[in-house]
């Protein structure tokens, strides 16, 4: 039996050095989330569809920099679940190929906790 | 050419002529009535987007597509929230997709809240008419 604790959940892991505007911040999670969402539809449909069906559980944490987001996206990909890594197209606040977020999953809770349970929100 | 499929290619959909010119994008409009933390706004912006993709990739995937090929254009704005219901009635006579967010309201705000409604993917320009006015977040 599946608890909610089971459900899939998406972490969208965001660079706290880059001091996005709220907006921006906003925008590029979106990103994030809109590719690892077709992704999964391509790889991962049925998590995908219980990920939908039970609300599409988001979170938004922080990490110092870009070398934490990279390491977290090995930990992931070597987990199996799906990252996608969002390089900014750099027209407002921040150079072009500025690397902003990083959206992990959906993918089982438990393993979203594993991955990101010592991170904080954003 | 079999008759078949001279038959076919006088009677199939052309592809091209559903998918719409222009430019494209999705515009995430912010209730700021109430007071989320920007992780909060960045978590609704990302349910809003996702239910807009999805929505779009079961209706209207030719213009899901032409926005994914274009970079998935974005925009975040703000406004209150009985204006935020105004837009969503014009966005519909318009027939621009909406899509509304309410929070479950397990953090920060009650349950039930409109945090963001998501207009489109549509035209730059039929957007700009709608949402020109508002305020970038």
């Amino acid at each position: 039996m599946l608890s909610d604790h089971d459900g899939p959940s998406m972490a969208l892991v965001v660079r706290k050095d880059l001091k996005l505007s709220p907006g921006k911040l906003a925008v590029q999670c979106s990103h994030a989330a809109v590719s690892c969402s077709l992704q999964a539809k391509k790889s991962e449909a049925r998590i995908l569809e219980r990920w939908t069906n039970g609300g599409a559980r988001k979170i938004c944490l922080a990490v110092k920099d870009e070398e934490s987001l990279r390491i977290l996206m090995e930990q992931a990909k070597s987990a199996g679940i799906i990252t996608n890594l969002v390089k900014d197209a750099g027209h407002t606040e921040i150079p072009p190929g500025t690397i902003t977020v990083l959206g992990i999953g959906p993918a089982p809770r438990r393993i979203i906790d594993l991955l990101v349970g010592e991170l904080k929100p954003y | 050419m079999g008759l078949r499929s001279f038959i076919h290619q006088l009677t199939a959909p052309k592809s091209s002529d559903s998918v719409p010119n222009g430019s494209f994008k999705l515009v995430l409009v912010i209730n700021h009535d109430l007071k989320m933390g920007k992780g909060k706004i960045a978590a609704q912006s990302g349910h809003a987007s996702v239910s807009a993709t999805l929505k779009m990739g079961a209706n209207e995937p030719n213009l899901l597509d032409a926005w994914l090929k274009s970079g998935q254009k974005k925009v975040c704005l703000k406004t209150t929230q009985d204006e935020l219901l105004e837009l969503e009635k014009h966005a519909i006579a318009l027939g621009i997709q909406t899509v509304r967010v309410n929070d479950a309201g397990k953090t920060q705000i009650p349950s039930g809240s409109l945090t963001v409604i998501a207009f489109g993917p549509a035209q730059d320009e039929e957007l700009e008419q709608l949402t020109g006015h508002l305020k970038l977040l």
